[in-house]
């Protein structure tokens, strides 16, 4: 079997003689972008080309006998470095050893903070189809958990969000939460996958995540969304073909959160058809101009505030031409970026215990961001 | 012919291409595509009216995306517009855009034509050459119709410029490929011909390809040509470099023209005025020595001309095959390219050696280089080369020669490549087999073969050498030591044992007196094969263990362990369980005799076909050459060859089980039946002769299902139900091959009046038949009318890359149509009565051809489609029927009465109808019957 993907011009791929399960190879391969990203930038051919030797050095760690070893940057970056063989003292050596192959491959001991800080980053991307008439095909959130965590000793982290399974777990225990207010407030998340550091036996048994976090930056976890998802831009079309030599296009945009907000990089991109021969455009606000190399009109906004309004009117001139196939008026898509998170996730707490060194929760200083991108955001028109 | 293009490229084409060529990516491309489209809308749709230049330059931007792979729907408007242009390059590029991008259903192709049409009748021969290129380049059916009167009209007028004649014979030679009807006949035939005398060698040789094109259509009409042609060659060929300027190429008059008139030649016959044949003899001699002086050049260019015309000359003189003097003057300077050091000549000549070969006149010439070919054989680099060799090595082969070319091809075998390792071996082993004077030496080669190259050596071989053994006594001893010998060797091919399995089971007995080869030496020997083969060997070796049984009852003992073995009587495969269990019980009859009956000695092979022949025929890419050779085989070869089609001796050498007397004639049948139980007729059914289907079509006068046609290859059952005038046939197509069937496609017809009188609908069927798949083709039938004759069948396929074509006539005849009525015997006898008048009766008084069974002959009436009636007639023995023929306009009536008279064996059939013609062409359906 040969699995393989691209890369802007590089192909991963890996061969296994037996059928085996190809998201975990995908997976794979996928961490091993990311750990190459982590220690030499951008894969392109040139960084490839100039990293042979770490690349191999790299592989020889990830994947013994083809069965996938440490893929975590923090654990690999602490033996496997760019700037030629340190020379480790024994006993670094042998904490080494001890570190990869223990219980916690991801952090080593004796790690010192002056500021015990940790970021979290709560990123989701929005899909959505929608029909010409403002229905709903198809939508979903696509979202991740991005810590980073500069912590002293090993701590452990509890991580508290609104997923109502959670949340009920939480509510049988104290009941005294208004079941009401809770079914508001609480998301269902339809699948999820935690980083390797937190303690599934638990999460199994009660519901709650709690792990000790490697140090530096890690994707604690991912998840996935189909329910309640509050839609940042409303897209309304209205396309008009005035005989065969015209076509008027008139594109609302609505913005749907809550006015305080404001939204960044819009772009909305109207294709036009083939034949188009010329185009006049007219917007509010705001920039559009008619690529003609990408056949569409693309129309960016650097700002927007919720609950505003705004409008794009083109005029298309067409060409006539001898071919009887139809345009088949392909959707418009936009992109955006929202500081809020659009499924309604939300983190609840994250506390950290360090039974060992004399800092308590209340010391950490903790940082949450929400943003919300667009994935595939289209509406048929 | 085109004229520079002046100064004025187009920059803005130059720039946007070498943008595209800059492009990093398919998606940049795809981008500056995009927006070069979008460019050249707007300018097509601005106000402003875009000159010559600029759509010259659009039209040609739109081209080169097009050309790139990308859709251009529009542009087409701008590109005619540029047809009306009186510059060249404008109309040079709208010409272009419009043979490339406009599809012939347009609704612009009437603008086009009137264009065209503008253009032909223009002054200026460069505007005609474009237009005649551009009818050229488009060549479709509405071309041939626009200008199928103005083209022909070009090429013979006097005041034609030559340029422009020289492009109206190619335009109409792409034309008549298209539709042959474009050109016209009567008065044009002389004029074209006559294009041959024409001054410029231009138009010669333009007409001279439009010429070759109408010959292979319609050889007589054009037979003017051929002195034409005659003398046209002759004076190229006798002209020296210096005459022909222009034509001269690298010190060679005209050679594509010479090539073409001599490939001209080669469509007739040699010509029977002696005068034009004794130009043409000479000119080829004229040809055959000019090869033989010193070159003119020392560039490739000037002898590759030189020996293509040479190569061309040679075919017409093997094409013709009447001048003994020239055929052996052209094998000589053939034999002289052997060894030549190019490549491509060595290869020429050996394979037109191969043709030589195969004349009468020119063998014993092509003879005398048989060392020389030996040698290619082995020193040659190139495979093709050898390949060609092997043919001629084949080709030259007879009777002096055969020992000796069969040793070198069989050494040769050892080291040759494996791509043609199965067809050597098919050659050495006809070879071996044509010429054996000494069959002994035959087995020989046989074996040596399988030794050698056991992998490429097919079935049809072993299975030949086995029928040749079993046929000749006089050999039979030796092969048995011969085998016994070589399966000595340690290691040996599955084919060896295979062959050595069947002999010493058959013949065994013959060495068993030696010591070296007692029988359970023998055993021994071929059973420490058994384990390596495959278990279709190993079918074949328990059967030799068998018949060991009966020839040698001391190792009967040892054979039955061996059967008895659990790799055997329980083996997994169904065919080795029965075999062994079967030979068991068989080997534990009491009686001696039984066993001995039972394994006889395979009686004689009925002589037929030569199977590798057969193999080496169906070997596809071979097919043409090989044919070719046959027709010209001696006739004593013929005989040898004949006509009894495919014959593949499978069956008959493994399952000597079943071919094996089965004892009908044996007292003690009951044992027998038991162990034979299971064993089912196959090699009778399998071996239906291929039987003429006339006697199959009679068959279904009585009877609606059954057996059309059957040969090797396809089975043609028919199913059919009738009722009233309506009628439905299921024809049932198997293919009994192991190959598909292609190009599979049946064709029912009403020849002349039965069209009338009865409607055949008939469903498609598959283009292909599956190895050993049947398909069902649905046909209707209504009968109109009353009619005689029978629907014709005509199946075509392809069947191992021959076409096969079968004619056979559907049963479908007029008593399909009978309704039986029953009726009394008074009403009979009265309706009888007032069918009386003579041409309403027929009456047929015959003998009797099949036994006079009453039941039988009920049988028969009954499925004649009549009600048959009993204790009508006064006399018990006599059958009378009634029936109604139901057709769409009418319905006859029918009564008959036949009278057997045992004693005599004779029948009398009288049967009457109430329509005329009826009766009679029922008496003539019905009295074969009997």
């Amino acid at each position: 079997f040969h699995l393989n993907f691209q890369r802007a011009n590089i192909w991963l791929a890996a061969v296994t003689k037996q059928n085996v399960n190809a998201g975990m190879v995908f997976e794979f391969l996928y961490k091993m972008v990311d750990l190459m990203q982590a220690y030499f930038g951008k894969v392109t051919e040139e960084n490839v080309k100039n990293n042979f030797v770490l690349i191999y050095e790299l592989l020889d760690e990830l994947l013994d006998y083809g069965y996938p070893q440490n893929t975590d940057t923090g654990a690999l970056k602490t033996f496997i470095t760019q700037q030629g063989i340190k020379s480790q003292s024994k006993e670094e050596q042998a904490q080494i050893t001890s570190q990869v192959t223990g219980q916690i491959g991801w952090r080593r001991e004796g790690i010192k903070y002056r500021r015990n800080e940790l970021f979290l980053d709560v990123l989701e991307y929005v899909n959505l189809l929608m029909s010409a008439q403002g229905q709903v095909l198809s939508s979903h959130v696509a979202g991740k958990v991005v810590m980073k965590s500069y912590l002293s000793g090993m701590p452990e982290c509890k991580f508290g969000i609104n997923d109502k399974i959670m949340l009920e777990a939480k509510g049988k225990s104290t009941t005294t939460d208004d079941p009401s207010r809770a079914g508001k407030t609480s998301i269902a998340i339809d699948d999820c996958q935690f980083h390797q550091c937190v303690k599934l036996s638990k999460f199994e048994s009660e519901h709650s995540i709690s792990f000790i976090p490697p140090d530096g930056e890690f994707e604690l976890m991912r998840y996935r969304i189909t329910k309640d998802i509050s839609l940042p831009f409303r897209i309304i079309p209205l396309v008009r073909e005035v005989g065969r030599s015209r076509l008027e296009v008139k594109v609302v945009l609505k913005s749907n959160f809550k006015a305080t907000l404001l939204a960044q990089k819009i772009e909305v991109r109207i294709p036009t058809p083939l034949n188009t021969s010329g185009v006049q455009l007219i917007c509010m606000k705001g920039k559009a101009k008619y690529k003609a190399s990408d056949n569409a009109i693309v129309w960016k906004i650097k700002r927007m505030a919720g609950m505003k309004e705004s409008q794009i009117s083109a005029e298309i001139d067409l060409l006539q031409t001898d071919s009887k196939k139809k345009w088949n008026r392909p959707p418009i898509s936009m992109n955006f970026e929202v500081p809020y998170a659009p499924s309604g996730f939300k983190v609840r707490y994250l506390k950290v215990f360090e039974p060992k060194l004399n800092y308590s929760d209340h010391d950490v200083i903790k940082w949450v961001r929400y943003i919300g991108r667009s994935g595939l955001y289209e509406t048929r028109c | 012919m085109m004229p520079a293009v002046r100064g004025d490229g187009m920059r803005g084409l130059a720039v946007f291409i070498s943008d595209i060529r800059n492009c990093k990516s398919k998606e940049a491309e795809i981008k500056r595509i995009n927006k070069e489209l979008a460019n050249i809308r707007s300018k097509f749709k601005g106000d402003k009216t875009l000159d010559g230049y600029q759509k010259k330059k659009y039209v040609c931007k739109l081209l080169f995306i097009f050309l790139l792979g990308h859709d251009i729907d529009f542009g087409h408007m701008e590109a005619v517009n540029l047809l009306s242009s009186n510059k060249y390059t404008e109309k040079q590029i709208g010409y272009l855009f419009i043979s490339v991008l406009v599809d012939s259903t347009s609704d612009l192709m009437k603008l086009i034509i009137q264009s065209i049409k503008n253009d032909l009748s223009s002054r200026n021969p460069v505007h005609v050459n474009l237009a005649l290129q551009c009818i050229a380049n488009i060549g479709s059916k509405e071309m041939a119709d626009s200008f199928g009167n103005e083209i022909p009209k070009l090429l013979v007028s006097g005041d034609t410029m030559d340029t422009v004649k020289q492009s109206a014979a190619l335009c109409l030679l792409r034309l008549f490929r298209t539709q042959p009807d474009v050109i016209p006949s009567g008065e044009w035939t002389s004029r074209i011909i006559h294009l041959l005398n024409d001054q410029h060698m231009g138009v010669v040789t333009a007409a001279c390809s439009l010429i070759d094109a109408l010959v292979k259509r319609n050889p007589d009409e054009y037979k003017g040509c051929i002195s034409l042609a005659v003398s046209r060659l002759s004076r190229i060929v006798t002209a020296s470099y210096t005459d022909l300027q222009d034509y001269t190429y690298y010190f060679v008059p005209a050679p594509w023209l010479s090539v073409k008139l001599l490939r001209l030649l080669q469509n007739y016959p040699p010509p029977d005025d002696p005068g034009v044949k004794g130009r043409l003899n000479e000119c080829l001699e004229t040809i055959l020595n000019k090869a033989q002086e010193p070159p003119k050049s020392k560039k490739v260019q000037h002898s590759n001309a030189k020996n293509s015309v040479l190569f061309e000359a040679i075919s017409l003189i093997i094409h013709s095959d009447s001048e003994p003097n020239l055929l052996v003057r052209a094998c000589n300077q053939l034999g002289s390219f052997l060894s030549h050091r190019e490549t491509n000549l060595r290869y020429l000549a050996l394979e037109s050696m191969c043709l030589l070969a195969t004349s009468e006149l020119s063998h014993e010439a092509v003879k005398k280089h048989q060392e020389t070919v030996i040698n290619a054989l082995k020193t040659e680099r190139d495979v093709s080369v050898r390949q060609r060799a092997v043919d001629l090595l084949y080709a030259m082969c007879d009777k002096t020669n055969a020992e000796e070319i069969v040793q070198e091809m069989l050494h040769y075998l050892e080291t040759a490549d494996y791509s043609i390792r199965e067809e050597m071996v098919l050659k050495v082993a006809i070879l071996a087999e044509k010429y054996a004077a000494d069959y002994t030496w035959y087995v020989d080669v046989i074996l040596n073969l399988i030794r050698i190259a056991g992998d490429y050596v097919s079935e049809e071989v072993w299975y030949r050498v086995i029928q040749i053994v079993v046929n000749r006594e006089d050999v039979q001893g030796y092969a048995a030591k011969t085998v016994f010998e070589a399966l000595q060797a340690p290691a040996c091919h599955e084919n060896m044992v295979k062959v050595g399995g069947y002999i010493l089971g058959e013949f065994g007995n013959l060495i068993a007196g030696d010591a070296r080869s007692t029988p359970i030496i023998q055993f021994r020997l071929l059973h420490s094969k058994f384990h390596l083969c495959s278990p279709m060997t190993r079918a074949l070796l328990l059967s030799t263990y068998v018949k060991f049984i009966n020839l040698f009852s001391e190792i009967k003992g040892d054979i039955q362990e061996v059967l008895k073995a659990d790799t055997n009587i329980r083996s997994a495969d169904a065919e080795l369980q029965q075999r062994a269990s079967e030979y068991l019980n068989l080997s534990r009859m009491v009686s001696q005799d039984v066993l001995a009956t039972v394994l006889e000695e395979m009686p004689p092979f009925p002589e037929r076909e030569s199977s590798i022949l057969a193999k080496l025929k169906k070997n596809p890419w071979r097919q043409g050459d090989t044919e070719h050779k046959e027709s010209k085989m001696p006739p004593a070869i013929m005989n040898h060859t004949n006509d009894i089609k495919g014959g593949v001796a499978a069956d008959d050498i493994l399952d000597f089980k079943a071919s094996a007397p089965i004892p009908d004639r044996q007292g003690d049948q009951n044992i027998l039946h038991d162990v034979f139980s299971s064993i089912s007729n196959g090699p009778q059914a399998a071996h239906l002769p291929s039987t003429s289907h006339v006697d199959n079509l009679n068959k279904f006068v009585c009877k609606n299902n059954g057996v059309l046609f059957e040969n090797d290859i396809i089975q043609i059952g028919i199913k059919a139900e009738f009722r009233q005038n309506l009628g439905r046939l299921g024809i049932f197509y198997g293919n009994k091959t192991t190959m598909p069937l292609q190009g599979f496609s049946t064709q029912i017809s009403c020849s002349g009046s039965l069209a009338l009188k009865l409607m055949v609908q008939a469903k498609p069927v598959d283009p292909v038949i599956e190895a050993g798949a049947q398909i069902q083709q649905l046909v209707n039938v209504e009968s109109i009318d009353d009619f005689k004759e029978h629907p014709g069948l005509v199946v075509t396929f392809m069947y191992s890359a021959v076409q096969q074509r079968l004619d056979l006539k559907l049963p479908v005849t007029l008593n399909k149509f009978f309704e039986p009525t029953e009726m009394n015997s008074e009403s009979f006898f009265s309706r009888w009565k007032i069918l009386s008048t003579p041409s309403q009766e027929s009456q047929h008084i015959f003998k009797a051809t099949k036994p006079m069974d009453p039941e039988a002959t009920a049988n028969k009436l009954t499925g004649f489609g009549m009600q048959l009636l009993p204790n009508i007639d006064p006399n018990p023995d006599n059958f009378v029927c009634a029936g109604i023929i139901h057709s769409r306009n009418q319905q006859v009536g029918c009564l008959l009465r036949l009278e057997p008279n045992k004693q005599a064996q004779m029948y009398r059939l009288t049967i009457r109808a109430s329509k005329d013609t009826v009766a009679g062409s029922l008496l003539e359906l019905l009295y074969p019957e009997f």
